[in-house]
């Protein structure tokens, strides 16, 4: 899985529940043919959908397994190259050149059979050999190690012409989810110099590409089914602003991921439509729980009675998003809303503050950076917030290169960002897992450990998901997370789009069934 | 900038410049092309120094291209064996001394992410240009039609219009003036593009693309144009030689192109030469509003990725176009002023 820094992948994923759904889509401007709450017209062929997306020029790549930045380059490539699987709604991860995958009964020996009559853009087949080949180009990349977590080169093999075995260090239930978004296939001996060549197997194949800007056409050919646009044109912007400048003067079609601010500014535009993908950006604070001031359970959970979680949800995502439980990974079918909602209770607050003895008269610095928008809003508001339960934060701006190699997993008190928000597991293998590399807040806790490894080794669903709840439960009570909502992924179109897709993050460049009206 | 180049000798001012055609034609351009020669290196090496600096200010900021670029799941290692790999582990000078060395043979070096620097800037240069120099003509025909239009009557009605609307404008900074123009020629009127987007040969589009950046560049620096022209006019009309054309009851435009323009041209190309630096760094600004796809971004992504290489790069060749401008508008200075001492 792919985590860049700065412009992470919005790792995609499965829209959660319904609750969230009715919430986010209660004011009618959501897309009602997108691809998650399917479509009541017939779709349209034919039509060249332009579309922009967010880049910086220095930044472009157009190797399918480099470090993607830009949304922009990972548009283009998700639409000429296929991913073994990818996001979708309920389950979270659906076939895509794997056809089917199967486990072994440890959980460390998977099979992915390769999907039938699938051709790269020149005509040739797709062999397991072919796959092989890209997973261990992309397990070889620097990264590599965080993309394909706990499989190694070596244990990527080919079975025949059709089967892909890979065998995982250790038991892992959820490697399907795992190759959703960075396993591009290209074909075997794809040399470096060559990459940016490499057919691809995806529903559209490259026309041109040309600084960042691209025009796909339909590839007919494909085995996934029906595309129904002509093409697709990717234009390159830098800014939201701009971006939002093109879609209302009607430059381009889709605005990707334009942000709040451009939803607000296009709300009195009844030719625009508004697409609110849920669970798309969580930006929890960190507390430090290993060591420092906020070491003591009873501080951490002050701190989550302090906050006003509806006001942040208000004011620092204007309304764009909903509030959260503590709970990483939101978007999860298996997310237990279950536990009762935390709500702001200052009395409690204190009372724990002071049962901690915890010293009040000092200022507790803050560290954020201006990486998304809102996290540096989000800070300040807390501040003022934990100020009324007697707690004085002071945020401290850090400049982005200064905060990932400074303060990131060192920190006492810092916010953060995630963009793969449908998956608890992925997040307690992450960052919560004592021996996990990202442990953001420094957290060991024997029992969530306890109860991670026996989820992940469980392969019976209802079991799993029973342990599963066992784990959040554990990570709402004491874990160095305050998660205090879910910031939706904003997009805008014009009003002849449809079959957009409607998943968070990465999920929203699944435009294969994407549709203009006549 | 610097001196005069050609030096006083070098334009004898002999009761009639026609006798004297053959000695000038042959000594006195070789002494030209030794000045032009010697200003040109006096400037490559303030250009020099100039890059130098830029290696050390990155140096300084906090972080390196290594962790700028690098993924969240990379491990320490991995962006130490990245940083060995971009050389970030020797010493500035000695990276900035490698990088100097390729200059001559036009080789920008790679990026941190691995590209070559002459390619990133291959398209973006020339839309950069494009724009200045669009830009850079529209400022010089509108502060030249204003300047003199105001200074046919000093303190006239247009005089005092045009003067004063020039001190508006050349206060507004462009940004501000883009997004006024987005908004008026755009969005609401739907005249006019709000966005560059560009075709598979990394062209805008649509010429119409260019009106709105072209303009918003334009505005700014016209107004600092036309107090310039019309203060340089007002200088040359006190001149013996105007006070005897109006005498002579020459009419007032005669005047004005004939004797009063001339004089005062040395001082308006270098005002005008003075306003590529300004339109190159303005150029920053409104690409990233109207996505234009020059230089500006590829600046603004550098300097967030630590890239030396390629903020040299766009500070090595926008330095050659100033030093360019400046030198031409210096020969144009002597030249119209040496024809006359």
């Amino acid at each position: 899985m792919e985590l860049t820094r700065r412009h992470m992948l919005w790792l995609g994923g499965a829209i959660g529940a319904g609750a969230l759904l009715t919430a986010c889509g209660g004011d009618g401007d959501e897309e009602p043919n997108a691809a998650a709450g399917g479509g009541s017209a017939e779709p349209v062929k034919g039509g060249t959908l332009r579309v922009g997306a967010l880049g910086r020029a220095g930044a472009i790549t157009r190797d399918p397994h480099g470090s993607q930045a830009n949304e922009s380059d990972y548009l283009i490539l998700s639409l000429i190259y296929d991913t073994l699987t990818v996001p979708g709604t309920k389950p979270n991860t659906e076939p895509r050149l794997a056809a089917s995958w199967k486990a072994s009964d440890d959980l460390k020996t998977w099979r992915f059979t390769i999907a039938k009559g699938a051709k790269f853009h020149d005509g040739s087949p797709v062999t397991a050999d072919d796959v092989v080949f890209s997973l261990k180009r992309l397990r070889a990349t620097p990264a590599g190690a965080s993309r394909l977590p706990g499989i190694q080169a070596k244990n990527i093999s080919a079975d025949g012409t059709d089967t892909v075995v890979i065998v995982s260090d250790y038991a892992n239930a959820e490697l399907p989810l795992l190759v959703r978004l960075t396993t591009f296939v290209v074909p075997k001996g794809t040399t470096d110099k060559n990459i940016a060549k490499a057919p691809g197997t995806g529903p559209f194949k490259l026309d041109w590409f040309r600084s960042g800007n691209a025009r796909l056409v339909r590839n007919d050919d494909w085995y996934g089914g029906d595309v129904h646009l002509d093409a697709i044109e990717v234009k390159i912007f830098e800014s939201p602003q701009a971006m939002a400048s093109a879609l209302l003067a009607g430059q381009i079609d889709l605005a990707s991921n334009v942000g709040a601010v451009a939803a607000r500014t296009a709300e009195s535009r009844k030719d625009i439509k508004t697409v609110r993908r849920p669970n798309d950006m969580a930006m929890p604070i960190v507390l430090r729980t290993a060591d420092g001031p906020f070491a003591d359970a009873k501080v951490r959970e002050a701190l989550r009675l302090a906050v006003d979680r509806d006001t942040m949800v208000k004011q620092v995502l204007s309304g764009y998003g909903t509030v959260a439980n503590d709970i990483l990974g939101t978007g999860d079918p298996a997310y237990d809303k279950s536990i009762p909602q935390r709500t702001r209770d200052l009395a409690k607050a204190k009372q724990l503050l002071k049962e901690a003895k915890f010293d009040t008269s000092k200022t507790y610095e803050l560290y954020t950076t201006e990486d998304i928008a809102g996290l540096a809003e989000s800070a300040t508001l807390f501040a003022t917030q934990v100020r009324e339960a007697g707690v004085k934060v002071k945020v401290v701006k850090q400049e982005s290169a200064t905060f990932w190699d400074k303060t990131w997993l060192k920190g006492d008190l810092y916010t953060t960002y995630w963009g793969t928000n449908d998956s608890v597991v992925f997040f307690a293998s992450k960052t919560m897992v004592s021996d996990s590399g990202t442990n953001e807040a420094g957290w060991k806790d024997k029992e969530f450990d306890t109860a991670y490894q026996k989820a992940i080794g469980t392969a019976d669903a209802s079991e799993r998901t029973a342990l599963l709840k066992q784990l959040q439960q554990i990570e709402h009570d004491s874990s160095g997370y305050l998660l205090w909502g879910m910031a939706d992924g904003i997009d805008l179109a014009g009003s002849k789009v449809n079959g957009l897709p409607t998943l968070p993050g990465y999920g929203r460049v699944q435009l294969e069934r994407a549709w203009l009206a006549r | 900038m610097a001196g005069p180049l050609t030096a006083d000798t070098a334009a004898p001012a002999g009761p009639s410049p026609h006798g004297e055609k053959a000695r000038r034609s042959r000594a006195p351009l070789a002494l030209l092309a030794a000045r032009v020669g010697l200003v040109v290196l006096k400037r490559a090496t303030l250009l020099a120094v100039l890059l130098a600096l830029v290696f050390v200010t990155v140096e300084l900021l906090p972080g390196d291209a290594a962790d700028a670029t690098s993924e969240r799941g990379e491990s320490a290692a991995d962006t130490e064996a990245r940083r060995r790999l971009l050389g970030l582990d020797r010493p500035v000078l000695e990276r900035f001394w490698d990088w100097m060395s390729g200059l001559p043979t036009g080789d920008l070096g790679v990026s941190a992410r691995g590209e070559k620097v002459s390619d990133l800037l291959s398209s973006a240069f020339p839309n950069t240009l494009l724009l200045g120099g669009l830009a850079l003509l529209l400022t010089a025909v509108i502060s030249l039609a204003l300047g003199c239009w105001a200074a046919l009557r000093p303190g006239g009605r247009v005089d005092r219009a045009v003067s004063g609307t020039a001190t508006a404008v050349l206060a507004l900074p462009e940004f501000v003036v883009a997004v006024a123009l987005v908004l008026l020629l755009s969005l609401w009127t739907g005249w006019l593009p709000a966005v560059t987007l560009t075709d598979a040969d990394g062209t805008p589009a649509d010429w119409t693309m260019l009106i709105l950046p072209v303009l918003a560049l334009t505005v700014p620096q016209a107004g600092w144009n036309v107090r310039i022209v019309r203060a340089a006019l007002a200088d040359e009309a006190r001149a013996p030689h105007v006070e005897t054309a109006v005498l002579d009851g020459l009419p007032p435009h005669r005047v004005l192109t004939h004797h009063v323009l001339p004089g005062a041209l040395p001082t308006i190309t270098a005002g005008l030469a003075t306003s590529t630096g300004m339109l190159l760094g303005g150029a920053v600004v409104v690409e990233t509003i109207f996505n234009h796809p020059g230089i500006g971004s590829v600046l603004a992504s550098a300097v967030t990725d630590r890239d030396s290489p390629v903020i040299a790069g766009v500070t090595a060749l926008s330095g050659a176009v100033i030093t360019g401008v400046l030198l031409l508008a210096d020969l144009v200075r002597d030249m119209t002023a040496g024809g006359r001492r």
